[in-house]
């Protein structure tokens, strides 16, 4: 069974885009009810996995608007944004720098209130909790990794690596935390502080502060972004493979054409909303242009 | 969680050592001088009281100058008459009066020159005050039998520590050029200005001093169990009679305790109010510190958020770090207060004032209040700094540079 709002208002039931504005849009018939797709992908996704994209997104951004005040300026970053993300995906937020990719996916990780909207985790508005939900919900479902790694400087890669647990009253189980870090080929740096380690090594502790309380979803802000080529294949690799194997839902923001290649779904941002799907390739090959 | 909390805080204090010990002296100071003042004055009071012993009851002591502040008159040379003095004998209730003055001179022993207290009264009335009414005795020597005769008797001090070489009764010093034989010496008063006196008669302090009549202030000894307030009283009445000094100050033994009080509490009280204000200045060290702190970990304050840390977690890491500095302030402060007490205390000792520090009578529970609220300042001096971090949204927080 699928919502009624979808068939009325035009949402995309894949990547959850409003397109009722829109004249090109394609529909398809599913049981008795038609949905509209913004383009190829997900009408695709949506026939392969029919059952997939009828319940409940893990994440819905519905009318998300973020309007940020500087000096008298109001800037729109995210301009009624409506995203669904499904549990287990890997979706790439793709966009020109200032299109609101990193601001929609603080929204996601509950970094920053929305000026307007809601946030919908599971079916939950997450948006009205309180400071101390929302700090559970980052520590315990959330795992944030970073491009500039964001290690604290005064404590040292294992310290780092544990903080989550300190700030969730957790126990800190050494051996296991240990083999963790042997697994990342770090167990010789353990001891060590932020500023003694290569950008590899700080990316890959960072990744294991953000999997300390075995989070459902990660969330990489230009993960690679910092990183060398065969770093930064190594460290996109543990990601999918988290995704892969673990089954966690993970979403990155990248400029990465790579990455986006990989990805179950892209998203791409223009301005503070979505841009169509099928529009998706020439964007991704106009970023690739840009960055050589 | 509070034990992980405080490990974290001492962590990153410890990556700025520099700027947390620095921020730590600015409470030192303060209380510092809080301490030093708790554990000396005990020891100052005790020294007033032995010297108001030593000046004995039922006694009233006249000297020159205002009720405010009748020191000033001591040292303005005004004198009184010895005749106008001397009439307050007649009063009822008075038992006798000593007519008494002073004067900086230089005494020599054995080429050895130096500025002494010269104290004058007549012999007779010295023995008379001194030994039967104040049982302090000669501790060798004897009293000067008559008035003219060059004789000294010297302070129990003045005898021991004021020359290289100890006084003997016998010995010649020279006051002011003429020569003296010491006559006597006195046993110990146990009030160091006293003890450090040389006593000549009065006619022969005028002879020194070029001074021709007059006294620059009188003992008064009562008759015991007189009306010490009724005879004071009187002797104002009748001294308010004579031109010569306007204004004058009757020292009762009450009175010269309340004064002495009084003295000490202004000098307490000052003493205190620079140390509250070093405090206050140390307080908002410690802000500025939380402040640039702050906003230097900005960044990582986002970090922390991002990865779980609540408002709460972020203001009790704040919170943690600030009590800390006070309360580390607090402590250095007390173990530097003691030890410069102690020191004050040696140096006190070496010029003859005994006791005025001792461990024993350190007041342990001030120290404990002390530490609670060098805590409870470095708090509050963190609370608006660490709301601030605590309030930050951890996107913004994260943009940061």
């Amino acid at each position: 069974m699928a919502p009624a709002q979808n068939t009325q208002s035009k949402i995309d039931p894949v990547c959850g885009m409003d397109l009722s504005e829109s004249s090109d849009v394609s529909m398809v018939m599913h049981s008795d009810s038609s949905f509209y797709f913004c383009g190829m992908n997900c009408e695709k996704r949506f026939k392969k996995y029919p059952k997939k994209f009828q319940g409940k997104p893990l994440i819905k951004l519905n009318k998300i608007w973020k309007v940020f005040k500087m000096g008298g300026v109001e800037t729109k970053v995210l301009r009624g944004l409506d995203m669904h993300i499904w549990e287990g995906d890997f979706v790439a937020i793709i966009g020109h720098s200032g299109s609101g990719k990193s601001t929609a996916l603080n929204m996601i990780g509950l970094l920053n209130k929305p000026t307007s909207g809601t946030v919908f985790l599971k079916g939950k508005d997450i948006s009205l909790l309180d400071d101390e939900g929302r700090a559970e919900l980052r520590s315990k479902t959330f795992g944030f990794v970073f491009q500039q790694y964001n290690l604290i400087p005064w404590l040292t890669a294992f310290e780092n690596a544990t903080l989550p647990l300190i700030f969730l009253g957790k126990k800190i189980e050494a051996e296991k935390i240990e083999a963790r870090f042997e697994e990342m080929g770090l167990k010789d740096r353990m001891t060590h502080r932020p500023f003694e380690l290569s950008g590899g090594e700080q990316q890959r502790t960072a990744l294991l502060r953000a999997l300390a309380n075995d989070p459902e979803i990660i969330l990489g802000d230009e993960p690679t972004g910092n990183l060398d080529s065969v770093m930064g294949s190594k460290i996109l690799k543990v990601l999918i493979d988290l995704n892969k194997v673990h089954k966690k839902t993970l979403i990155i923001v990248t400029h990465d054409a790579d990455i986006a290649g990989q990805a179950d779904q892209v998203i791409v941002f223009k301005d503070g909303s979505l841009l169509r799907d099928h529009q998706v390739h020439k964007k991704i090959s106009s970023h690739n242009n840009d960055a050589s | 969680m509070l034990k992980n909390f405080f490990k974290l805080v001492l962590k990153s204090t410890r990556y700025r050592p520099m700027r947390s010990w620095l921020t730590v002296l600015g409470i030192v100071i303060g209380i510092m001088l809080v301490v030093i003042i708790l554990s000396l004055g005990n020891g100052i009071r005790n020294a007033i009281k032995g010297t108001l012993q030593a000046f004995g009851s039922d006694s009233i002591i006249i000297l020159p100058g205002k009720e405010s502040n009748p020191l000033l008159g001591v040292f303005g040379g005004q004198k009184f008459k010895e005749r106008d003095l001397m009439n307050l004998e007649k009063i009822d209730g008075v038992k006798f009066v000593v007519p008494m003055d002073y004067g900086m001179v230089s005494v020599e022993y054995r080429g050895e020159k130096k500025a002494v207290l010269l104290h004058a009264a007549n012999w007779k009335n010295y023995a008379q005050v001194l030994e039967s009414f104040q049982g302090i005795k000669l501790e060798e020597g004897q009293w000067p039998i008559d008035e003219i005769t060059s004789r000294t008797v010297l302070g129990y001090v003045a005898t021991r520590d004021l020359f290289l070489k100890r006084v003997a009764v016998g010995d010649e010093i020279i006051i002011k050029s003429k020569r003296f034989i010491v006559s006597g010496t006195m046993s110990r008063i146990g009030e160091q200005m006293v003890d450090s006196v040389v006593f000549v008669s009065m006619g022969l302090f005028r002879e020194l001093t070029g001074t021709r009549s007059g006294s620059g202030s009188a003992f008064v000894k009562i008759e015991p169990g007189a009306p010490v307030d009724f005879i004071a009283k009187q002797i104002r009445y009748k001294l308010s009679q004579q031109e010569v000094v306007r204004d004058f100050t009757l020292l009762t033994p009450e009175k010269a305790g309340r004064l002495a009080g009084d003295v000490l509490s202004i000098v307490e009280m000052v003493l205190i109010v620079v140390a509250l204000i070093s405090l206050v200045v140390g307080s908002v060290g410690i802000m500025n510190t939380m402040y640039t702190s702050v906003l230097e970990r900005t960044k990582q304050i986002g970090v922390m958020k991002a990865i779980g840390a609540s408002s709460e977690a972020v203001l009790s890491l704040f919170l943690i770090e600030s009590g800390l500095i006070g309360f580390v302030g607090g402590i250095f402060g007390i173990i530097f207060g003691v030890l410069s007490a102690y020191i004050i205390g040696l140096i006190a000792d070496s010029y003859g004032i005994r006791g005025l520090f001792s461990f024993g009578s350190l007041d342990l529970f001030g120290f404990a209040v002390i530490l609670i609220i060098t805590f409870i300042t470095g708090i509050l001096s963190g609370a608006l700094p660490a709301l601030r971090a605590a309030k930050m949204e951890p996107a913004e927080a994260l943009r940061y540079e």
